[in-house]
């Protein structure tokens, strides 16, 4: 296993996991296992969050002042940090959305191209 | 709590949180507890490297990595303390020299003049460039000219330095005051701390008004605020001080050629309507004039030479053809251009000098540095081995650097205090430098830069050599570590590039010396041994009529040539060396035809003023007491204006008159020549003309005082000094209020008239001594170092059968090679900075050979002794021991 492989993907994860991470929040506060597991479900199991690479996501997402951390009660009453947008947070939200989806765009375009000469 | 800290606590709880979570949704799928718990810190990964990946995310990584280099670099330091010594030393008085300079340079040429917005500021001159004269001062009437007819500044001003003598209060005692204009003061923005300025109206004739500076008030009037409205007695008439000036004030400001001296006090300049008629003379009043806003200095510069043209129309008769034959020019120039032009060029190469007296010390570290990277080889493989990237290895070696630099600096800050009080000190009074100046923020915030400039400069090479090493060789080779052969070459380098600077710095002094040396051996063209003299100013309101004047000086040349002790005496208006008096002369070339009227020094003599001061007689005769007023004028001529203006022809008879319309006067006797200003200045023609026959109404008019302060001088036979109390004992029993002022020898004459060129030669040539040493010590350092790496090498070599010559060789042979190409490349710098100090060379060219060649063996000569050494320490390798090393 090379560093550096690992490395890169890792910085591929990154980016994408923050966005993520903001737009669950969206839905409102929740704690980091909540948090986990709803960018599980609501993928269908497709993405597989590194559950280790989710803190320090969260902390460098709070460092940017883009979600805040609260002490909390949870459902069964035990006590937990909830993670919650900031105003700045959700401006943020909008502006990785439009990039991710420009970028999206971009590839699928790429990739379409080739289906079509494919086919003709 | 630091946030740091309250963040990871944070996320300690979080982690915990998370994982009981997940262990309880394993448990809800089924598993056993145990099982649940593994299974959910599988999932969760590595606990540590999440935490310290958070930890990163919330500190200052690159600072605590500095942090860190910083401990390492000084325990690594602290361990070669002997290196460090050395280093530090030798950063300390690099940067100490260069801060010294730089904290004058910073006072005299960076900081702009202590006026409201000195940029607009502009200095004016007329300059008659066809006759000599490329920049003068203004005459009166054509000064009253530009200022009426001027559109491009705001205000002009106009002054003129005069000494008074200062009596009623306390003893009488002779300074330096001003006539200023009424304008003047509001130009440069100053305002009095007591009372007020003078009033347009008390500008002019007959209003005896005076300001005081603060340092006269405080000594002579103990700072009493009452001063204000008091009579003040100057030249024995009486004036009213009507304003204080601020501390830190001062005016003139000393550089400028005409009128820069500080004055004590400062009069109205009320040209008198006599000065406003001198046209065509009188070129020594200073004007100074504020830019109206909006207007460039170059549009003032046209306006200038545009009134120039009106100032020659407006001349009288012959005195218009004689400005329009000298072309009569303006002159516009930023004023702190007038104020600091003059040092400007000894700064230059002061600050160029200790540039290069840094960059060798720099050179030094670097090849230090490198020494002991050959050294460090093996811990620099282990640390990359270890995993230790290059750019951290690098930053390493740059922060040590750094650290060096900036111990080198704060050792140099020290040394740049001293030595900036030594250089000011030392500084000699013809050279217009401040006295005192304080180390301020913009030197610190040099010294700093410099230090952090050097550490690049010294610890970059060896950085990059260091961390671009190769990992297994020197852990191949074991113990035996020797210097990579680039490590060689770049020392080498080093050390030549020492070597050439050097050259070049050693090239410069020793020019400047030779300069002296000839200054030293110049014959000034007259003995100054066992002469005395003395300034004996009359106050011209008190010798009102010429006749008393005339009374006065030879009663004092006859009692004092009759003091036991004197062998001879004279008088004269002026001095050798301190001729003041330049007048344009219009000499008779015979039968009626002149030449136009050229610039001629003119001295009025009384007694026996040539035998005193020893100048030898040409041809014809000294004056004597037929040269009375009212018989024919007559006058002597230095040697060389008798050549240039009669060539091939005999002098004596010929005629030679002062102006267009003064009556000729016949010449008498030629004598030898003798140098006006410094010794190193071009010698001008001299005319000398008895003092009986200057005209009385000249005498009582006296625009600059020089006829009522006559010199005079006594040959004596013993020490001449000691008869000062005796000469200034007649002085008084003449008149016992005069300031006698001035009392030289004329031994201390010279001695001042060269203190500029021997400050220029001191300076430059410590500065050279230190280059030489630094660079003498970089190759002792680089060589003491080879031989000691390769003792093994030596010790096989002496085994197989080399003798000690060859040794010594071996090691010689490569100091020479560095020697002979720094020197080569040294003259080819020197040839191409040595042209920047002309101006301050005297008798030398700038390529003098000479110098070359003495400066080249001189380097040569140290550069072996430094080698030598070395040499004889690889001579004493003892094969066995080297070999048993092993």
């Amino acid at each position: 296993m090379s560093t550096k492989g690992q490395q890169e993907r890792l910085e591929l994860l990154q980016g994408t996991l923050d966005l993520l991470i903001l737009r669950t929040l969206l839905l409102g506060a929740a704690h980091g296992h909540a948090i986990a597991k709803a960018i599980e479900m609501r993928s269908d199991e497709v993405l597989q969050v590194e559950q280790g690479s989710l803190y320090p996501a969260l902390h460098r997402l709070i460092k940017r002042g883009w979600i805040s951390v609260q002490e909390g009660t949870s459902e069964n009453n035990r006590r937990a940090k909830f993670y919650r947008l900031t105003a700045r947070g959700r401006r943020q939200l909008a502006v990785e959305t439009s990039k991710w989806d420009k970028l999206a765009g971009a590839i699928a375009r790429i990739l379409m191209p080739a289906e079509q000469e494919g086919k003709s | 709590m630091s946030r740091r800290k309250r963040m990871m606590k944070d996320l300690d709880q979080d982690i915990r949180d998370f994982i009981e979570r997940e262990t309880q949704d394993n448990v809800e799928r089924g598993m056993s507890s145990e099982e649940a718990r593994n299974a959910a810190l599988r999932k969760f990964g590595n606990v540590t490297r999440v935490k310290e990946e958070t930890w990163e995310l919330w500190s200052f990584v690159w600072l605590e990595q500095v942090w860190q280099d910083v401990r390492f670099g000084l325990r690594v330091l602290r361990k070669s303390f002997g290196f460090t010594c050395v280093a530090v030393l030798t950063l300390a008085l690099g940067i100490g020299a260069i801060t010294a300079i730089f904290s004058i340079v910073d006072a005299v040429l960076l900081r702009s003049l202590p006026f409201r917005s000195p940029s607009s500021l502009i200095a004016l001159h007329e300059g008659l460039p066809k006759m000599g004269y490329p920049k003068m001062s203004f005459s009166p009437p054509d000064y009253a000219i530009f200022a009426r007819h001027q559109r491009s500044f705001a205000s002009v001003g106009v002054f003129r330095d005069e000494h008074v003598d200062i009596s009623g209060e306390g003893e009488p005692e002779r300074i330096t005051a001003a006539r200023v204009s009424a304008s003047l003061f509001p130009i440069l923005g100053a305002e009095p701390i007591l009372g007020r300025n003078f009033t347009p109206e008390e500008d002019t004739t007959g209003h005896n008004v005076t300001i005081l500076s603060y340092a006269l008030w405080q000594r002579r009037f103990g700072g009493e605020a009452g001063v204000i409205g008091r009579t003040i007695q100057l030249d024995r008439q009486p004036y009213t001080a009507i304003g204080v000036m601020g501390p830190d004030f001062q005016f003139p400001l000393a550089g400028p050629a005409d009128n820069g001296s500080p004055a004590a006090l400062w009069v109205p300049m009320a040209l008198t309507p006599a000065e406003l008629q001198g046209w065509g003379g009188s070129y020594f009043n200073s004007v100074v004039g504020r830019l109206r806003p909006g207007v460039s200095l170059n549009q003032a510069r046209a306006e200038a030479q545009s009134l120039a043209q009106v100032i020659v129309a407006g001349y009288p008769g012959a005195i218009a053809d004689f400005a329009r034959h000298g072309e009569l020019t303006i002159i516009a120039d930023p004023f702190q251009e007038e104020v600091v032009g003059s040092v400007r060029t000894l700064l230059l190469v002061l600050m160029a000098a200790v540039a290069f007296v840094l960059l060798i010390a720099c050179g030094n570290v670097a090849t230090l540095l490198l020494s002991r990277a050959a050294g460090r080889q093996k811990e620099i493989a282990v640390r990359t081995a270890l995993g230790a990237g290059r750019v951290r290895l690098l930053r390493q070696m740059l922060t040590e650097s750094l650290l060096l630099a900036l111990a080198g600096g704060a050792l140099g800050l020290i040394v740049a205090f001293l030595g900036k009080d030594l250089i000011l000190a030392v500084v000699p009074a013809s050279v217009p430098l401040p006295r005192q100046i304080a180390l301020n923020g913009t030197v610190l915030a040099f010294a700093l830069a410099a230090s952090l400039l050097s550490s690049l400069l010294f610890g970059l090479v060896p950085a990059f050599q260091v961390s671009a090493a190769n990992v297994q060789k020197p852990l191949q080779e074991g113990g035996r570590s020797g210097t990579g052969n680039g490590s060689h070459r770049l020392q080498g380098f080093f050390v030549t590039a020492e070597f050439a600077m050097a050259l070049i710095l050693l090239v410069g002094a020793g020019l400047l010396i030779r300069s002296f040396a000839k200054l030293i051996s110049t014959d000034p063209g007259f003995r100054p041994d066992h002469v005395l003299a003395l300034n004996i100013p009359l106050p011209r309101q008190a010798y009102a009529s010429a006749d008393e004047v005339r009374e006065f000086y030879k009663q004092l040349l006859e009692q004092a040539s009759n003091l036991p002790g004197v062998n001879t005496a004279g008088i004269s208006s002026d001095l050798p060396l301190n001729a003041s008096e330049l007048v344009s002369m219009t000499i008779e070339r015979g039968e009626g035809a002149t030449r136009p009227p050229e610039a001629i020094a003119q001295s009025w003599v009384l007694g026996n003023y040539f035998q005193t001061m020893g100048i030898p007689l040409v041809r014809g005769r000294f004056f004597g007491p037929e040269d009375r007023l009212e018989n024919q004028p007559a006058a002597i001529v230095s040697a060389s204006l008798a050549k240039k203006a009669w060539p091939g022809q005999d002098a004596l008879g010929k005629r030679i008159r002062w102006g267009l319309k003064d009556p000729w006067a016949t010449i008498v006797g030629v004598v030898g020549d003798v140098n006006q200003g410094p010794l190193n200045a071009p010698l001008a023609p001299h005319v000398y003309r008895p003092y009986d026959q200057l005209p009385a109404a000249f005498l009582e008019n006296d625009p600059f005082g020089d006829w009522h302060a006559l010199n005079l001088a006594l040959r004596t036979q013993a020490d001449s000094a000691s008869l000062a109390s005796a000469v200034i004992g007649k002085v008084h029993s003449l008149d016992r209020d005069l300031a006698v002022t001035n009392i030289w020898t004329m031994t201390q004459v010279i001695n001042s008239s060269m203190s500029g060129s021997q400050f220029n030669a001191f300076l430059v040539g410590t500065f050279a001594g230190l280059a030489l040493f630094l660079a003498a010590f970089g190759v002792y350092g680089v060589l003491a170092y080879a031989v000691a790496r390769r003792t093994h090498e030596i010790g096989i070599r002496m085994a197989l059968g080399a003798t000690k010559g060859d040794v010594f060789r071996l090691v010689l042979r490569k100091a020479t090679f560095l020697t002979l190409l720094g020197i080569v490349i040294g003259w080819a710098g020197s040839l191409s900075v040595t042209r920047l100090l002309e101006s301050l060379l005297y008798g030398v060219r700038p390529t003098d050979p000479l110098t070359f060649a003495i400066v080249s063996v001189t380097l040569g000569g140290v550069a072996a002794l430094a080698a030598y050494i070395p040499a004889r320490r690889a001579n004493k390798v003892d094969p066995m021991v080297a070999l048993r090393y092993e």
